[in-house]
């Protein structure tokens, strides 16, 4: 499903530089991805989904070689096909529950928002405990509450492929099982993959694999280390 | 295209406060400059009908402008008086009808116009009920008088004091009301008619008392002669004219000194009003005649001036305006980085994404624009009444 | 627009919905057919009727039995005044009500304005005035000014002017007209100062301050007194009278009307006969102003024949 090879990616500014020979996650698979800040951990969140370009190697996700794309046709592939979750929930303030839930249908025209979209939506929240707050904004939730909306949000239009970056990170421990149920029980139920950067190791046996980003040391080329083959 | 505008919809919304303003001050600047011109405009159409209506007006000297408000529009503001004798010389004159005027009193906030029964024909003014006032003391009211103070014919008006301390001279007669004017849409239809003989009772010129000659009044008399008999201020004196008391009501010294405030002269033909008017031209003279359309005129390029750097003004004050509304846009797309970034990560597309940020543009210069057109109507049907009565106050 | 629009529609509505309140006059017919001429007196209306004919339509709406001069019309009256398309008046102060009325100056002509010199003052009137030194109010002119006929032929010409100011096109008729009312005028004058002349200056007493033109335009000598017609005189009116004949020895006295038989009676007794000299203010019950005129001259004549000389 999501295939990497031979790719370098630096930033403009900085000498920041993330170097991966080969990379390969399987349809369905459920990764977590662990190392120390500043690793690129996020930096490769990007590139899957083709938020970030490398400056040389490919990336293919889901058959398509993505690196390779036009911004535009990027995007119309990222909104249908992937479902991005992040640290700080990334809800828009002005608009209630159910209108962060329907967003991406609203944002590109890939998608059509019609009423079988919107009694998913209700669905969905009404599944996750959040079916009687579709009104409220989001400065009215709580931080799990948040985070459960921008899990929805991802899921809605049913993507293949999930990437979360440490969608726990700003939970207490209920609110945290709470969210990886619904992300792994999705990914069970629909075949899906996902991919989660995190922090915790303790929730790291839930997943099917753990790689550890110190495989791709993000150093200035002089300083490579001399294992860069990551597990597979 | 609908998505768009419900995103952008719901951003204004939830920064009400922050809509409002945009909204109120693009309205401003939108409405202010059209909103004046149509009051303008307006106004100087009404203006410039009623004194095209009015050929010649003869007052004293002094202000032309004080004249033709006062005569036109019955302003508070009364020029200096000017004698009776004055009707009569234009009326004998043969060049031209005189009508008197004697705007001086009010009832509440309305003017009494002294003026005869010329004056109704000559501004073709008919009635919806009643008839003309007949004998003194009766008084014809404007569509707008009997709408705000609730009366018909048959019932009274009483005239209000000069100054609130004059209580010794201008003294409040009570009215009879014979008739009521069909609405005219001019300044008549606020205005309360009288006989100019009225006029000068309620001034206190001509009254009616006791028969000094009978036995009941013997307390009122002074002193007695064979052919006098002099009344010391005890003597009752009437303040409303009725049937029983009217055939007393009398005018002391000579009518022809009596004062008005105006006369106004409809001449027989152009060459009729052009000689009349040659008859005021001598320095020496005490009155003078006035065409109201020339001063008029002269008002309303005065008021074109005004509005010329009120636009200007606007629209420097616009232009600084919009420059801050511009900062703000840019400031408020700043402050929204995170969230253009979240919705650009998650797929929106940046053609999208930008049309939802220029949607909100559109729609508060939409709602300013539909405010500001709803604004005008208002000041359409209003503001001419607003403005008049401030020049007439 | 459309709520102004709207309001000029209501407006019209209610405009045609309203009736009118209709003025309680006798003058109520149609607003159409010849123009309107309303008089103070009946005289006036004489002379409009004998000058204009059916080309205008003469109106004096005092009832039968009160004085036009001392007549105090309602104010619907006024108001039909007030549609009039030409309202003649005495002048001289006559009708005292026109003060305190509201008429269209520019249909109002004074028949005596152009005899203003001729007026005569009322030497008797008691004035008032406010204060020692304040507003007063001026002595009255007498106004039965057609008793003297040249005046009144002076009238006539003034309610010709302006008969003709409204129908010009009748002038030629209308002068027509004026030329016989003058006529039988200048023959009531002429017969008025043949009988004077027989009179001289035989005091006379009239019962009432109404004969100074009759005085004045035919040298009579005459004094009056202040007795109604159809009322006895009380004991302080013929002290009134005693007093006046002492320096004024009349023999006869000249009623406006007929006197009761015992006013007269009580006259004859003390040697005074009585003769009828109606001023005719109003319209009579038979005749018209000529005829009752010249029913006062034959009285005259009757009572002062040529050959008593």
């Amino acid at each position: 499903m999501i295939e990497i090879g031979d790719l370098r990616f630096s930033y403009d500014e900085g000498d920041f530089l993330l170097e991966i020979p080969q990379l390969k996650v399987a349809d369905g698979e459920t990764v977590a991805i662990v190392g120390p800040s500043g690793s690129g951990k996020t930096t490769l969140l990007n590139l899957i989904a083709g938020i970030a370009t490398p400056r040389s190697g490919q990336v293919t996700t889901n058959g398509y070689k993505i690196s390779e794309l036009q911004d535009a046709a990027r995007r119309d592939f990222r909104i249908a096909n992937i479902g991005l979750v992040f640290q700080e929930f990334e809800l828009l303030e002005y608009l209630n529950v159910l209108d962060n839930i329907l967003l991406p249908y609203r944002i590109n025209r890939t998608l059509q928002l019609d009423k079988s979209v919107r009694v998913r939506a209700e669905d969905i929240a009404e599944r996750v405990g959040i079916g009687d707050k579709l009104a409220r904004y989001a400065n009215q939730l709580s931080h799990g509450e948040k985070q459960r909306v921008a899990v929805i949000r991802a899921l809605l239009v049913q993507p293949p492929l999930l990437l979360a970056d440490e969608p726990t990170g700003n939970l207490d421990p209920l609110n945290k099982d709470r969210v990886l149920d619904i992300l792994l029980q999705y990914a069970t139920d629909n075949a899906a993959t996902l991919i989660t950067v995190t922090h915790d190791h303790d929730i790291l046996h839930r997943f099917q694999r753990v790689i550890d980003f110190k495989d791709f040391y993000a150093y200035g080329a002089e300083q490579r280390p001399e294992n860069v083959a990551g597990p597979m | 295209m609908r998505d768009v505008l419900y995103l952008a919809w719901r951003y204004l919304v939830y920064h009400r406060l922050k809509t409002a303003i945009l909204v109120t001050s693009i309205m401003l600047i939108i409405y202010l400059p059209i909103g004046l011109n149509v009051v303008v405009e307006q106004s100087a159409e009404h203006l410039t009908a009623r004194a095209e209506a009015t050929p010649l007006l003869v007052g004293a000297k002094g202000s032309p402008l004080e004249l033709a408000l006062n005569s036109l529009y019955f302003s508070s503001e009364h020029p200096e008086l000017i004698d009776y004798s004055e009707a009569t010389m234009v009326a004998d004159s043969g060049l031209a009808d005189a009508i008197p005027l004697y705007v001086r009193f009010r009832s509440r906030t309305h003017p009494i116009v002294g003026t005869s029964l010329d004056y109704f024909s000559f501004r073709n003014l008919s009635f919806a009920s009643g008839r003309p006032m007949a004998v003194l003391g009766e008084c014809v009211v404007g569509a707008t008088v009997a709408e705000s103070l609730g009366v018909q014919p048959g019932d009274a008006i009483i005239s209000s004091s000069e100054t609130v301390f004059d209580l010794a001279s201008v003294y409040p007669l009570k009215m009879k009301v014979s008739g009521i004017l069909q609405r005219a849409f001019t300044p008549d239809d606020e205005a309360i008619f009288v006989d100019v003989k009225t006029a000068w009772i309620i001034e206190g010129l001509g009254h009616g008392h006791q028969d000094l000659a009978r036995p009941e009044a013997v307390s009122g008399v002074l002193s007695r002669s064979e052919d006098n008999i002099v009344a010391n201020a005890s003597v009752v004196q009437f303040n409303e004219i009725t049937e029983d008391n009217v055939d007393s009501f009398h005018f002391h010294g000579d009518l022809a000194d009596y004062p008005l405030t105006a006369v106004l002269a409809v001449p027989r033909d152009d060459k009729s009003g052009v000689i009349l008017r040659g008859r005021y031209t001598d320095a020496g003279a005490t009155s003078q005649i006035i065409r109201p359309v020339t001063v008029i005129d002269e008002l309303l390029d005065t008021i074109l001036t005004i509005q010329q750097f009120i636009v200007a003004a606007v629209i420097i004050v616009g232009l600084a305006t919009i420059a801050t509304a511009a900062l703000v846009f840019m400031l408020s797309l700043r402050l929204r980085r995170r969230e253009i970034d979240t919705m650009l990560k998650i797929g929106g597309s940046r053609p999208r994404v930008a049309a939802m940020l220029l949607a909100e543009v559109f729609i508060v210069v939409i709602l300013s624009s539909t405010l500001a057109a709803a604004m005008t109507l208002v000041t359409w049907r209003y503001g001419p009444s607003v403005i008049e009565s401030f020049v007439l106050a | 627009m459309s709520v102004n629009l709207l309001k000029i529609f209501a407006c019209v509505l209610a405009v045609a919905a309203c009736t009118q309140d209709e003025p309680a006059s006798e003058d109520t017919e149609a607003m159409q057919g010849p123009p309107r001429v309303y008089t103070v007196n009946y005289p006036l209306a004489y002379f409009a009727e004998r000058i204009a004919g059916d080309s205008v339509k003469v109106v004096f709406p005092a009832p039968a039995e009160v004085d036009p001069a001392t007549w105090s019309p309602a104010a619907e009256i006024i108001a039909d005044y007030q549609r009039a398309d030409l309202v003649l008046l005495n002048g001289a102060g006559y009708a005292d009500w026109i003060q305190r009325a509201t008429l269209s100056q520019s249909r109002l002509v004074d028949t005596s304005a152009a005899l203003a010199d001729r007026l005569i003052p009322v030497v008797d009137s008691v004035t008032h005035s406010h204060g020692p030194g304040g507003d007063h109010s001026h002595q009255r002119t007498a106004f039965t000014t057609w008793l003297d006929m040249t005046f009144a032929i002076g009238q006539a010409r003034a309610v010709f002017d302006a008969l003709v100011r409204l129908r010009p096109e009748n002038e030629t008729d209308f002068r027509e007209r004026l030329t016989e009312l003058e006529k039988d005028l200048g023959e009531l004058d002429r017969r008025l100062k043949v009988v004077a002349e027989r009179i001289g200056d035989q005091p006379l007493v009239f019962s009432h301050p109404v004969y100074q033109y009759l005085v004045s335009g035919y040298g009579l000598n005459g004094r009056s007194v202040h007795w109604e017609p159809h009322e006895t005189p009380g004991n302080d009116q013929w002290r009134e009278l005693s007093n006046a004949l002492a320096s004024h020895a009349a023999a006869w006295m000249i009623w406006e009307d007929e006197p009761l038989a015992e006013t007269e009676n009580r006259l004859e007794a003390i040697g005074i006969r009585s003769l009828v000299f109606r001023p005719c203010g109003n319209r009579p019950a038979e005749g018209s102003l000529v005829s009752v005129m010249l029913d006062n001259v034959m009285a005259l004549e009757q009572a002062f024949p040529a050959s008593a000389l």
